[in-house]
C-alpha cells in the first residue's frame, strides 16, 4: 500500500478554507444561503416587530422580561430557523414531477461532523435559554424577598365568577384592583371553590387561585395606567365573564382612593 | 416473487368450524347483549345503592347518581365484550377445550369478505382498517366541535350557543381529539402496515389486537352519552375540584378514561412484543424501519404514561361516587395531587402523539427524494431522547399554579432540553432532502408543512418552557395556538402523510390526487391563519377556554374562525377523497413509490398471513443514491 502511493502524482489536498469556498461556489448552496438570509430575517422582523405590537402596554418588570424572552427567543433562534426552512424551501423548488420517481440523489448516509455541530449547537442554544431563564428567576425571587418588607399585600379571593381584593393594612374589601405605582405588592391569593388563576394581566404575573391554600406572587407595578384582571383557569359556567378592571396610580391618588372606599392608611 | 405469486392464488377452503358460537357472534350481538347487561346493571344499581344524608337514605343523592351511571357504563362495556365474543378465547382455555385451528382461522376472518370488520377479528389488517374509520369519525366528531367553537368565537358577545354547551365543547373537543390523535397513527399503519414492514405473519397477540380495538369502540357511545348527561364543564385536563362538584356528564368523561386506558395498555404491550419478538430473520435493531422503531418507543412510552391518568380518573371517580375527598381540600386532598398524576401522564402523551406521525415522514423523505435518510442513529436518539426526556417534565404545566414555585428553575432544565433531541428530527429531515430532488407527490407535501408547522410549534414552546413568558403566557390563547401547531400542524400532518402513503397497500387503489392538493392547501393555509390568530389574540391577553371575549380582541379572532372555515373545508375534502378514492380511484400498482421496505413487497389484498414464506432481510430499507 505504501509503494503505491509512491508512484501516485503529489495532488495538494484543498485546504479547508478552499473547501470552503468551492462549497459556497455551488449554485443550490448559493440559492440556500439566499433562502437562508430572507428567513432569518423574517424571523427577526416577527420577533423584533409582532410581539411589541401585540402585547399590551409593559406595567412592571415581570412583564418586561416576559415580552424579552419572547421577543429575544425568536431572534435567537432566526437563524436555526432560516436554516432548516432554507433547506426545505430550496428542496420544494427542486421539486420534480410526474408519474415516475426522481433519479436517485446522492447516497449520503450521515456526516459525523455535521450531526456533531448541530448537536453542540441545539446545547448551547438550550443552555442559552435555561441560563437566561434561570438568571430571571432568581433575580425575580431576589427582588421579591428584598422588597417584602416595604411591600403592601393585598389579600386576593376568586370565587366563582367575582375577583375580591381585600387590603389588610389599609382595611378596605374591593372587587377592582387599584395599587400605588412604584411600591412592591404581594398578592395572597386564594379561592372559595374551584380552581381560578388571578391574572393581572399588565403586571405579567400569574398564579393560580386553590380552595384552602394561600399562594403568592410578587410584583412591583412600574407605569401609571389601567389594568385588566382576568381568570386564566376555566372554572365553570361563565369563566369568560371572570374579570375586573382596576388601576395603578400615584400614591396620593391610592391614598385618596382608599379614604374614599372607607379604609384608612396604612 | 414466486412466494408471492402462490400467495396471492392459493385458494383455501373457507373454514366453517360448525355449530361454534365464534360463528354467531358480530357487532350486533355485542351491541344487544352490551344494552342488555348495561340495562340490568342500571336496574339493580338504582334499587340497591343508597347513600345517606343525615342519616336518611337519600336515592335521588347526587353521589348515588354518579354509582349508577359510572355501573352502567362500565357495564356496556363488559356487555358488549362478551356479547362479540371476546371471552370465549380465555372460557375455552380454562375449561380445557381450546380453540381449533378452524375457530381460530375463522376469527381471523380468512374469507368472509366485509363481514369481518364487524367481528371480533384477530387478522391485524382489519384491525388497522377499523382503527383507520375509527379515527376518521372521532377526527369528524372534533372538527365539528372545533367548528362550533370557533363559530362561537367569530364576534364578541357571540351567543352560537350557550354557556353550558361552549363549555362542554371545549372539553369533549379536547378529549375527542386527544384520543383521535393518540391512535391515529400507531392505531392504522401500527396496526395494517407495521408487521408487514417487520416481516411478520400477524401480531405477537391478535386476539389482544381484537380486544384493543373493541374496548376502544366501547368507549365512543360512553363519550357521546356526556352530551345527553348534560356535557362536561372542565375541559379535557379534567381538573379537580371543578371535575368533582360537575354534573352526570363527568361520569361519561370519567368511564372513557378508564376504558381508552385498558385498550392503550393492551394495545401498546401487544405493538412492543411483536416489535421486540416478531422481527424476520436478518432484521437487527439497525435495519429496523424508522417508522416501526418510532411508533414502539411511542407505546413504549404510553405504556408507564397513562395508567397515571387511570388512576387519577378512579380517585376522581370515588370522590363523586363515596366522597373518598382525594382532590377535596376540605377534606384533607389537594387538586395539586390531580394536577401532578394528570401531568405525568400529560406531557408524555404529547409525544406518544408526536412520534410516530415524525417517523412516519421519516419513512416518507427517503422514498420521494431517492436518497438514504440521513444519519438513522441521529432519528433514533432524537426519538430515544424526546422519550426519556418527557418523563421529567410534567410540572411545566404547573409553573404558575402555585405548587412547588421552587421547583420550576429545575422543570425548566428538562423541558428546554428537549429542545436537543427535537433538533436531532430536524436534521434527520432537513439532511435527507439537502440535494435531493423531492417527488413532488401528496406524502412529500405533508414533510414541507410538517416542517413549517413544527418548527413554528417549537420556537412558541421555547418561550412557554421559560418561566418568566408563562407567567405571562399561560392559560391564555398562546398556548392553545402553540399545541395546536405541534398536535395538529405536524402530528396529524404527518399521520395524513402516512396515510396518502399507505392508502395503496390498505386500500388497493390510490388516493385521488388532485382533491389530495386541493385539500392539502386549504387546511395547512387555514390553519396558520386560524392559529396565527390565536397567537395573537393570546399575547394580546384573550385567557383560553372562553366563550365570550373583550372588544379589543375581535380582530385577532376574526382571523381565526376565517381560518377554521378553510380547514373545516379541506379536511371535509380529504374525507370525500378518501372515501370516494377507496372504492373508484386508480388501481394501485404493487409499489407505487419504488419503496424498499416489505410491505411494498406484498400484493393488494394482502394475503392473510402476510408472506408465504418469511422474507430474509439484508440491509436497511433505505439503499437509494448513487455514487460513495
Amino acid at each position: 500500500m505504501a509503494n503505491s502511493s509512491e508512484h501516485t502524482p503529489e495532488v495538494l489536498a484543498p485546504t479547508p478554507g478552499e473547501r470552503l469556498t468551492n462549497f459556497f461556489k455551488r449554485k443550490d448552496v448559493r440559492r440556500t444561503t439566499i433562502h437562508f438570509f430572507l428567513w432569518t430575517a423574517l424571523f427577526v422582523v416577527l420577533g423584533l416587530v409582532y410581539y411589541p405590537r401585540w402585547m399590551p402596554e409593559i406595567m412592571s418588570k415581570e412583564m418586561k422580561s416576559a415580552e424579552s424572552i419572547m421577543i429575544w427567543f425568536t431572534v435567537i433562534s432566526a437563524p436555526i430557523a432560516g436554516i432548516v426552512l432554507a433547506i426545505a424551501s430550496n428542496s420544494f423548488m427542486n421539486m420534480h414531477r410526474g408519474d415516475t420517481p426522481p433519479e436517485d440523489g446522492p447516497a449520503i448516509r450521515t456526516h459525523g461532523p455535521i450531526v456533531a455541530i448541530w448537536t453542540v449547537g441545539s446545547l448551547v442554544f438550550a443552555l442559552v435559554a435555561i441560563g437566561w431563564g434561570l438568571i430571571e428567576v432568581n433575580s425575580q425571587a431576589v427582588a421579591a424577598a428584598r422588597d417584602a418588607k416595604s411591600a403592601i399585600t393585598v389579600e386576593v379571593t376568586g370565587s366563582q365568577w367575582l375577583w375580591t381584593f381585600n387590603y389588610p393594612a389599609q382595611g378596605i374589601e374591593t372587587h377592582n384592583l387599584n395599587l400605588p405605582v412604584g411600591v412592591p405588592v404581594i398578592f395572597d391569593v386564594k379561592s372559595a371553590d374551584v380552581n381560578h388563576s388571578f391574572w393581572p394581566v399588565q403586571l405579567g404575573v400569574k398564579v393560580d387561585a386553590n380552595a384552602q391554600v394561600t399562594t403568592v406572587i410578587y410584583t412591583t407595578p412600574t407605569k401609571v395606567g389601567a389594568i385588566d384582571v382576568k381568570c386564566a383557569e376555566l372554572c365553570g359556567l361563565y369563566h369568560a365573564y371572570m374579570e375586573t378592571d382596576g388601576a395603578v396610580m400615584s400614591q396620593s391618588d391610592f391614598d385618596a382612593w382608599v379614604l374614599a372606599q372607607g379604609g384608612h392608611k396604612a | 416473487m414466486s412466494t408471492l405469486d402462490k400467495a396471492h392464488t392459493s385458494t383455501r377452503p373457507v373454514p366453517n368450524p360448525k355449530r361454534s358460537l365464534i360463528t354467531r357472534l358480530h357487532m350486533g350481538t355485542g351491541v344487544v347483549v352490551g344494552i342488555i347487561i348495561a340495562a340490568i346493571a342500571y336496574y339493580l344499581l338504582k334499587h340497591s345503592v343508597l347513600t345517606y344524608t343525615d342519616g336518611v337514605a337519600d336515592p335521588l343523592e347526587p353521589h348515588s347518581n354518579n354509582i349508577v351511571l359510572l355501573g352502567t357504563m362500565f357495564a356496556w362495556s363488559i356487555g358488549f365484550m362478551a356479547g362479540i365474543g371476546a371471552f370465549i378465547g380465555p372460557w375455552r382455555w380454562l375449561i380445557g377445550k381450546d380453540l381449533t385451528d378452524e375457530e381460530i382461522l375463522y376469527m381471523a376472518g380468512d374469507g368472509q369478505g366485509v363481514k369481518r370488520y364487524f367481528k371480533y377479528c384477530t387478522d391485524h389488517k382489519v384491525v388497522g382498517i377499523q382503527y383507520l374509520v375509527g379515527v376518521m369519525t372521532l377526527l369528524g366528531v372534533g372538527g365539528t366541535m372545533a367548528m362550533m367553537i370557533r363559530t362561537n368565537l367569530a364576534r364578541p358577545g357571540g351567543h352560537f350557543v350557550t354557556a353550558t354547551v361552549y363549555n362542554s365543547l371545549v372539553g369533549l373537543h379536547g378529549i375527542t381529539m386527544i384520543i383521535a390523535m393518540i391512535i391515529v397513527a400507531t392505531g392504522p399503519f401500527g396496526n395494517y402496515v407495521m408487521p408487514i414492514m417487520i416481516g411478520a405473519y400477524d401480531m405477537a397477540f391478535p386476539r389482544l389486537n381484537a380486544l384493543s380495538w373493541w374496548v376502544l369502540f366501547t368507549a365512543i357511545p360512553v363519550l357521546c352519552s356526556a352530551w345527553f348527561l348534560g356535557g362536561i364543564p372542565t375541559g379535557w385536563t379534567a381538573y379537580a375540584p371543578l371535575s368533582v362538584q360537575a354534573g352526570p356528564g363527568m361520569n361519561a368523561f370519567i368511564a372513557t378514561i378508564i376504558i381508552f386506558a385498558v385498550s392503550t395498555a393492551v394495545a401498546g404491550m401487544n405493538i412492543t412484543t411483536t416489535v421486540i419478538a416478531m422481527r424476520t430473520k436478518g432484521m437487527k435493531w439497525n435495519r429496523v424501519p424508522i417508522f416501526v422503531v418510532g411508533s414502539t418507543i411511542s407505546v413504549a412510552l404510553a405504556i408507564p404514561a397513562f395508567p397515571t391518568f387511570m388512576v387519577a380518573m378512579i380517585m376522581t371517580g370515588l370522590d363523586r361516587t363515596y366522597n373518598t375527598g382525594f382532590f377535596d381540600a376540605n377534606m384533607g386532598g389537594s387538586g395539586w395531587l390531580y394536577a401532578n398524576l394528570f401531568w405525568i401522564m400529560g406531557h408524555p402523551e404529547v409525544y406518544v402523539i408526536l412520534i410516530p406521525g415524525v417517523a412516519a415522514l421519516m419513512e416518507i423523505v427517503p422514498v420521494f427524494v431517492r436518497k438514504p435518510l440521513f444519519s438513522y442513529n441521529a432519528a433514533i436518539m432524537g426519538f430515544a431522547g424526546i422519550a426519556g426526556l418527557s418523563i421529567l417534565v410534567w410540572a411545566h404545566h404547573m409553573y404558575i399554579a402555585g405548587w412547588a414555585p421552587s421547583l420550576n428553575g429545575a422543570f425548566m432544565v428538562t423541558t428546554e432540553m428537549i429542545s436537543i433531541p427535537t433538533g436531532l428530527l430536524f436534521l434527520v429531515l432537513i439532511g435527507t432532502l439537502w440535494r435531493g430532488k423531492p417527488w413532488m407527490k401528496l406524502p412529500m407535501l405533508s414533510v414541507f408543512a410538517f416542517i413549517w408547522d413544527f418548527l413554528i410549534g417549537g420556537i412558541t414552546g421555547i418561550y412557554l418552557s421559560d418561566v418568566p413568558a408563562d407567567g405571562y403566557l399561560h392559560g391564555s390563547m398562546f398556548v392553545t395556538a402553540h399545541f395546536h401547531f405541534t398536535l395538529m400542524g405536524a402530528a396529524l400532518t404527518g399521520a395524513i402523510g402516512g396515510l396518502a402513503y399507505w392508502f395503496p397497500k390498505m386500500t388497493g387503489r390510490m388516493l385521488d390526487e388532485k382533491a389530495g392538493y386541493i385539500s392539502f392547501w386549504f387546511v395547512q393555509i387555514g390553519f396558520n391563519v386560524l392559529f396565527f390568530g390565536m397567537f395573537m389574540a393570546g399575547a394580546e391577553g384573550q385567557p383560553r377556554r372562553v366563550m365570550d371575549y373583550a372588544a379589543m380582541f375581535k380582530n385577532s379572532n376574526l382571523v381565526s374562525t376565517i381560518g377554521a372555515y378553510s380547514v373545516g373545508t379541506g379536511m371535509i375534502i380529504l374525507l370525500w377523497a378518501v372515501i370516494h378514492s377507496s372504492r373508484h380511484g386508480k388501481v394501485a400498482p404493487m409499489n407505487p413509490w419504488g419503496a424498499k421496505t416489505l410491505e411494498w413487497t406484498v400484493p393488494y389484498p394482502v394475503p392473510l398471513t402476510n408472506f408465504d414464506e418469511l422474507p430474509v432481510i439484508t440491509s436497511d430499507p433505505y439503499g437509494y443514491g448513487k455514487g460513495k
